[in-house]
């Protein structure tokens, strides 16, 4: 071993690191750890190791997340008493305690608006229902391929939150209401916490449409654990992924070539300069990047009969369906969490204040094929079982009227659905009230989402925990351990 | 079940992993140790209630002897019967520590622990000592301007930095590195002073010059050039949260839209070398001190900028969450929901800084030559709500205000032994009634004057047409095909002229209109009894601007009736009679002088909406005095007893230079934070600071004169060091830094000779980014809107930056590989290197010059080696065939700002 090695190997031993991680992306994580270590105020706590804390189930996330507000009672929590009281009052059926204002308490406002307001008048179910698959799950029936998977699926139809408008989707992926600040994402924290599955791609990943507000997700873990925004365009997928001025392939491989042997050169003069050797490995890794990720949004190698499964046959699932085939070969390819929001436009575009029917009937076409393909693609390829999907949303929507046909935004009871990487399928948990008012059995606030899915990864948000940034009790959330298999 | 080998990895590292923590859990069954099982525990858990801080029930846990004293109910931690162990178990909800919402229970591990300790006869160690108090945290305790140790060792002392680090390094065995060399140090210096790399001229004159008295002479030239308060405004905007503002689309919401102007204050104020302490009060009260200095006013951007159209509270959290932590580096915002764990900031504290804040709002001043502030403004504080109530939220719930008391603003006084000295300033009256700043009636006449002469015009080229057209009618000309008749004409043009003429009065009479209102506010204002007939005139005048308009207006109906064209309204005809009857009532009211003239409008208030999304909250007004909270509290964190503020700024100032501050938790010197290594001399730098009169420029030049910040980087033959002390604590060597995001596309362009110097101004908007060569200080910079190039290198998070990440990711390599800047910029710097070369054609040279430019050092012959293969290799991978020597030289330039030491200062 060389003087330089050797110096190198006792940072690393110093941190307390297997030897068997030296190289790639562990030297970058090495520079940021190094950088974050001088910062750490208290002598017992080290910045995670890349490794998760207890055995995984998992090692992936699809994280696909409605933007808007995604009525439960016309998706995953239908409610015939809404059929039997139609036009009626809440005061005037049998249900009327659930608007005693102590219930609703749990709601915060950034500021009160036209919308967010109490809906007083019935309306009825803007689609049918059945029972799907051997669990006889009931659906409506805006999602049929969603429910040609139900035994697969674990549905969560107990969930709330507490920003009765659109800061609730920043809620749903921080844990934390828009009044108290920004904090980082689910994402952000997974990629905190765990080290790469593959050192060509980017392991934090998002796709789609992201409101203003909830844009970024590193915050105070940094902007290097911000999600990479990727688009479906071989051409040009990721920002800065391909030269925009005129150059070869072979002058390219030719200067980074030289990159490097001066770097390595200079490292003589600088020896046991961490940062010198993880900026040799970014370049490695940035080259590599760039060959690998058109490749993964080139779709020509899927067969006819993947795209369709992913309803990339039909115009309107095609956008969706082509992200979903992309995270797929993602998680193929060894990325951590990528994340898809859908539906941009006004405040997301299940924002159905009005015209419900068709609002929910047109999302739900180019949303259900490309979700039910991804989990039964997932699951012939034998990938369901390491991977979790999730389908959230900022809120569920009033169980009264908005003007003469839509819904309003709706926090106290909801539904989502969770599947793969260790989750009970065919599983309804939690259940909101006849009106599919309030979550009544089991009820979760939106970071026992997180805990389920980090404790699945192997992760304790606990451990994750920055010294100088105390979080909540909340804010960890508890595991739902009902629908673990 | 995985088919990637790298998994395969990740399940071998988890066995490994779950290998350790079996051997460390078997490890910690068999022996329970105080300090490494126990106090931790306690330490974390109970200490805020039950130690220095608070002693809750009488009772302290800090040491074990304490724990055996008790507290009110006695011993707590007796071998078989620990209260200790009771009050963590118990299923009573009242006695359960800690108790409910104060942290969660412990775990069954630790409460095993506990009760093993206890059982083993609770040992600690003979010497414990408690907690230490509040007074003797280093960060409270006054600044004493330590004694400058006198030392003598094998390297240089330049000033009392260095004597200070010595004495560290005696008792350590360091030995500091040796001076870096005299290019290195230049650019370190440039980049450091201007956040921009030395020219070929810099360099030559350096190198030309005998002796170590360049440097001085370069510090001086540096710390007068423009382009230092460009630099090291970047970095306080960092501190300070600049943002410019967002929203949804084009509603803004957050910031202000023209918060620029206080971006371009702090720029100047620094090249000023503004005292630290004014800039500090200036922009906590710019409009309590100074509330007529529209200049300085632009400072309270800081406060404009927490702008938050929807919810106050959120607005006031940030505020004083921050202002705390830049100023003071306390966490107040810990205090929020319940009493701080750590300090003794009470959470009333919290709420009584809040209401230092509570009355502030923010209008927009506006500007000479402008006449309202739709295109540009100075947006500023003021205290619009004086008598707004401030409340304790329980537990920090804004639902829940305990309305029992309203919380008078306050500071947590035990920094200083000092509180506020509140006292109301009575504003000067074009503070309350902007619309008598002398500009506002020169940029309102100017635009008249202007309108004016555009009547005028319109009247010549009315009366022309009308000559024409009653011309035609009487040379009896036949009607154009399909055009009305020339008698229709002629009286279209006539009433055409009718209304030009009305226009014109109008435009006359809005001069003396305006006028005569600047008087009478004006004598409102001077001497209020003899003010009457100032007033009526301006009433008088007004009155016969509202007949002149509606005049204009009825002439324009008018018209329009002959003209047969379609109104809004419904038919032409009524129109014109509503107009006519405008007119009748206007002149009605000519003689008529009650009531009040219209005030000249000098601000515009930024308006919320605090009540509901849907409509504006009422205007508070401009009130006649201003509070004096913001002032007291500027004048509290400046006072000279107050220890914090001069530490702080000197540990960012000293971060800023090195890439490693003093004290590592930047925003927290609390008890929660990290105390530095070298405390004197953080206090002799804090007092030097204080002692030139915060001078800013003094302490960069302490800093860069002293041979610590000289020093090489390099760990080359420094085993000892780095053993000795491996995270450079000690400042043993210069640490080496990345440059930051703006810094990295600067120097690209300057470089290449294409950075325009151009100061202040609008920012530059997202979409002209990419071609824009200004500064990236000037870059639109938002929450919404990042440039995506800076983003990449760790671009300033406007919420909460206290110091820049330095992260090495591949998007960086993405970035200066493929960015159209770095690839546009080559050439041009081909250019640039060629162009102070004797020889051009001489490729060692220009790879030499090359290296010297870029990347800070002159290349050993290896590298010119690796150099000249590499522009053979270009030369013959060109797509054409075989390039020309100047096309391989852009790829090598190219390939050059992809070196790692382009973004690394050595």
């Amino acid at each position: 071993m060389s003087g330089n090695e050797m110096q190198f190997s006792d940072v690393i031993s110093r941190r307390g690191f297997n030897k068997s991680l030296r190289g790639g992306l562990f030297s970058i994580a090495l520079a940021s750890l190094l950088q974050r270590d001088s910062r750490a105020n208290e002598s017992a706590w080290s910045p995670p190791d890349g490794l998760p804390h207890f055995a995984p189930k998992a090692k992936s996330v699809i994280w696909l997340f409605m933007n808007g507000g995604v009525s439960q009672v016309e998706s995953f929590d239908p409610k015939p008493m809404l059929n039997k009281y139609s036009g009626k009052t809440i005061a005037e059926t049998p249900f009327a305690s659930v608007q005693d204002p102590k219930k609703l308490a749990i709601e915060r406002l950034v500021v009160p608006d036209a919308n967010g307001n109490q809906r007083n008048k019935i309306y009825p179910l803007q689609s049918g229902y059945k029972k799907y698959g051997q669990s006889g799950i009931e659906l409506s029936d805006f999602f049929p391929h969603t429910g040609s998977q139900a035994d697969k699926i674990a549905f969560v139809r107990s969930m709330w939150t507490t920003d009765s408008n659109h800061g609730a989707q920043t809620q749903f992926h921080s844990g934390r209401h828009q009044n108290d600040g920004d904090f980082p994402t689910l994402g952000a924290w997974v990629h905190y916490g765990l080290g790469s599955l593959n050192e060509n791609l980017p392991q934090f990943i998002s796709m789609g449409y992201r409101e203003y507000w909830n844009l970024k997700d590193g915050h105070y873990l940094g902007p290097a654990h911000d999600a990479v925004p990727m688009r479906i365009d071989p051409k040009n997928p990721l920002d800065f992924g391909r030269p925009e001025g005129p150059i070869t392939q072979a002058e390219q491989k030719a200067g980074l070539d030289l990159v490097q042997k001066l770097n390595r050169v200079r490292g003589r003069s600088y020896p046991a300069d961490a940062a010198l050797s993880a900026r040799m490995a970014s370049y490695e890794l940035a080259y590599r990047m760039q060959m690998s990720v058109p490749e993964v949004v080139d779709f020509s190698r899927e067969t006819a009969e993947t795209k369709a499964l992913y309803g990339m046959d039909r115009p309107e699932s095609k956008d969706f369906g082509m992200q979903l085939l992309a995270a797929r070969r993602l998680v193929e390819r060894g990325v951590r969490f990528i994340q898809i929001q859908h539906g941009g436009g006004g405040a997301g575009s299940w924002d159905a204040h009005g015209g419900l029917k068709a609002n929910h009937a047109r999302n739900a076409q180019a949303v259900d094929q490309p979700c039910a393909g991804l989990i039964a693609d997932l699951d012939r390829r034998g990938m369901l079982d390491s991977t979790i999907v999730v389908f959230a949303t900022e809120f569920g929507r009033t169980p009264g009227t908005q003007g003469s046909d839509g819904r309003d935004h709706h926090i106290f009871g909801f539904s989502v659905w969770m599947a793969g990487g260790g989750i009970k399928g065919g599983t309804v948990h939690g259940a909101t009230d006849e009106l599919g008012f309030h979550a009544v059995e089991n009820r979760h606030y939106v970071t026992d989402i997180h805990a389920t899915i980090l404790h699945q990864l192997g992760l304790d948000s606990r451990r994750l925990e920055l010294p100088t940034r105390k979080r909540l009790e909340i804010d960890h959330g508890n595991v739902i351990r009902e629908i673990i298999a | 079940m995985f088919q990637q080998p790298a998994t395969r990895n990740f399940w071998i590292s988890k066995i490994w992993l779950l290998a350790i923590l079996s051997g460390y859990c078997h490890a910690a069954k068999a022996d329970v140790d105080y300090i490494r099982d126990i106090k931790p525990i306690l330490k974390s858990r109970c200490y805020a209630c039950h130690g220095a801080l608070t002693q809750k029930a009488g009772l302290r846990l800090d040491t074990v002897a304490m724990m055996h004293r008790g507290g009110d109910s006695g011993d707590v931690i007796q071998k078989s019967d620990s209260l200790l162990i009771e009050r963590v178990t118990t299923k009573e909800k009242e006695d359960h520590m800690p108790p409910e919402g104060e942290g969660s229970p412990l775990s069954p591990v630790e409460v095993d622990k506990l009760r093993q300790w206890i059982n083993a006869g609770a040992s600690g160690p003979a010497d414990e000592k408690p907690e230490p108090g509040v007074k003797d945290h280093w960060a409270f305790a006054p600044v004493h301007r330590p004694e400058i140790p006198q030392i003598r060792g094998n390297w240089p002392i330049n000033n009392p930095i260095d004597a200070f680090l010595a004495k560290d390094f005696q008792a350590r065995g360091l030995k500091p590195n040796d001076r870096a060399d005299r290019l290195t140090l230049l650019r370190r210096l440039h980049f450091d002073m201007t956040g921009l790399p030395p020219t070929p001229d810099d360099i030559q004159r350096v190198s030309d010059m005998a002796g170590e008295k360049w440097l001085e002479e370069e510090v001086t030239r540096l710390l007068n050039s423009p382009r230092h308060g460009e630099r090291w405004a970047r970095h306080w905007m960092d501190i300070w949260r600049y943002s410019d503002w967002w929203g949804l689309g084009a509603e803004h919401r957050n910031s202000q839209k023209f918060i620029w102007h206080w971006r371009d204050w702090i720029v100047e104020s620094l090249n000023a070398d503004r005292p630290y302490d004014e800039m500090v009060r200036l922009q906590l009260a710019a409009d309590e001190l100074k509330p007529n200095d529209l200049g300085d006013l632009r400072a309270t951007g800081y406060l404009a900028r927490n702008y938050f159209l929807f919810n106050r509270n959120q607005w006031l959290d940030e505020t004083v969450e921050h202002v705390s932590k830049s100023f003071l580096g306390i966490t107040t915002n810990c205090a929020k929901c319940h009493d701080h764990k750590f300090d003794p900031i009470k959470q009333t504290d919290y709420y009584a800084m809040r209401a230092i804040f509570e009355p502030y709002m923010v209008r927009n001043e506006i500007l000479p030559g402008q006449i309202n502030a739709a295109n540009d403004g100075i947006p500023r504080a003021y205290d619009a709500r004086p008598d707004e109530p401030t409340y304790r939220y329980i537990r920090g719930s804004e639902a829940n205000p305990d309305k029992s008391a309203v919380i008078a603003p306050g500071v947590p006084t035990f920094i200083s032994g000092k509180n506020l000295e509140l006292r109301p300033v009575q504003l000067p009256a074009e503070a309350r009634h902007p619309g008598l700043r002398p500009h506002i009636l020169d940029g309102l006449r100017k635009y008249q004057l202007l309108k004016q002469a555009e009547a005028r015009a319109g009247l010549q080229k009315a009366v022309k047409q009308w000559q024409e057209a009653s011309m035609a009618v009487i040379a009896g000309k036949p009607a154009k095909q399909d055009g009305p008749s020339p008698e229709k004409l002629a009286l279209e043009k006539l009433l055409a002229r009718v209304q030009a003429e009305k226009a014109l009065q109008l435009a006359d009479m809005e001069i003396p209109g305006i006028e005569a209102r600047a008087r009478a506010d004006r004598a409102i204002v001077d001497n209020k009894e003899q003010s009457e007939s100032v007033v009526k005139a301006a009433i008088e005048a007004e009155r016969r601007v509202a007949l002149a308009q509606a005049e204009l207006k009825l002439a324009t109906a008018e018209l329009a009736l002959v003209q047969g064209k379609a109104g809004k309204g419904g038919d032409l005809a009524t129109a014109r009679d509503k107009a006519q009857a405008e007119v009748n009532e206007a002149r009605g009211k000519l003689g008529d002088t009650s009531g009040r003239h219209t005030r000249l409008v000098g601000a515009e208030h930024i308006p919320t909406k605090f009540l509901t999304s849907t409509a504006f909250d009422p205007f508070p007004g401009f009130p006649e005095k201003t509070t004096g909270r913001r002032m007291a509290l500027a004048n509290w964190i400046t006072d000279r007893a107050n220890p914090l503020p001069a530490r702080v700024a000197v540990n960012h100032i000293w971060a800023r230079h090195f890439g490693q501050p003093l004290v590592p938790t930047m925003f927290d010197f609390g008890r929660k934070g990290t105390p530095p290594e070298n405390l004197e001399l953080l206090d002799w730098l804090a007092s030097e600071l204080v002692a030139s009169g915060w001078s800013m420029k003094h302490v960069h030049r302490l800093i860069v004169s002293s041979a610590a910040w000289q020093r090489q980087s390099s760990l080359a033959g420094r085993e000892n060091e780095i053993a000795r002390d491996p995270d450079n604590r000690y400042f043993w060597r210069w640490p080496g830094m990345r440059l930051e995001s703006q810094a990295v596309r600067d120097s690209i362009l300057a470089l290449s000779g294409r950075l325009d110097f151009k100061m202040g101004g609008p920012p530059i908007p997202a979409g002209e980014q990419e071609k824009s060569v200004r500064r990236s200080l000037y870059f639109f910079h938002s929450n919404n809107d990042r440039n995506s190039f800076l983003t990449a290198f760790d671009e300033a998070m406007v919420k909460e930056c206290y110091r820049r990440e330095q992260s090495i990711v591949p998007q960086q390599a993405l970035a200066l590989s493929n960015s159209r800047l770095v690839f546009e910029s080559a050439p041009a710097l081909v250019a640039k290197i060629e162009a102070g070369m004797s020889d051009q054609k001489d490729s060692s040279a220009f790879i030499r010059r090359s290296f010297e430019l870029l990347l800070g050092f002159v290349p050993s012959n290896e590298e010119i080696q690796l150099a000249r293969e590499a522009l053979g290799e270009f030369q013959n991978k060109a797509p054409s065939g075989k390039a020309d020597e100047t096309t391989a030289r852009g790829r090598l330039v190219w390939a050059l700002l992809n070196h790692n030491d382009f973004v690394t200062l050595r």
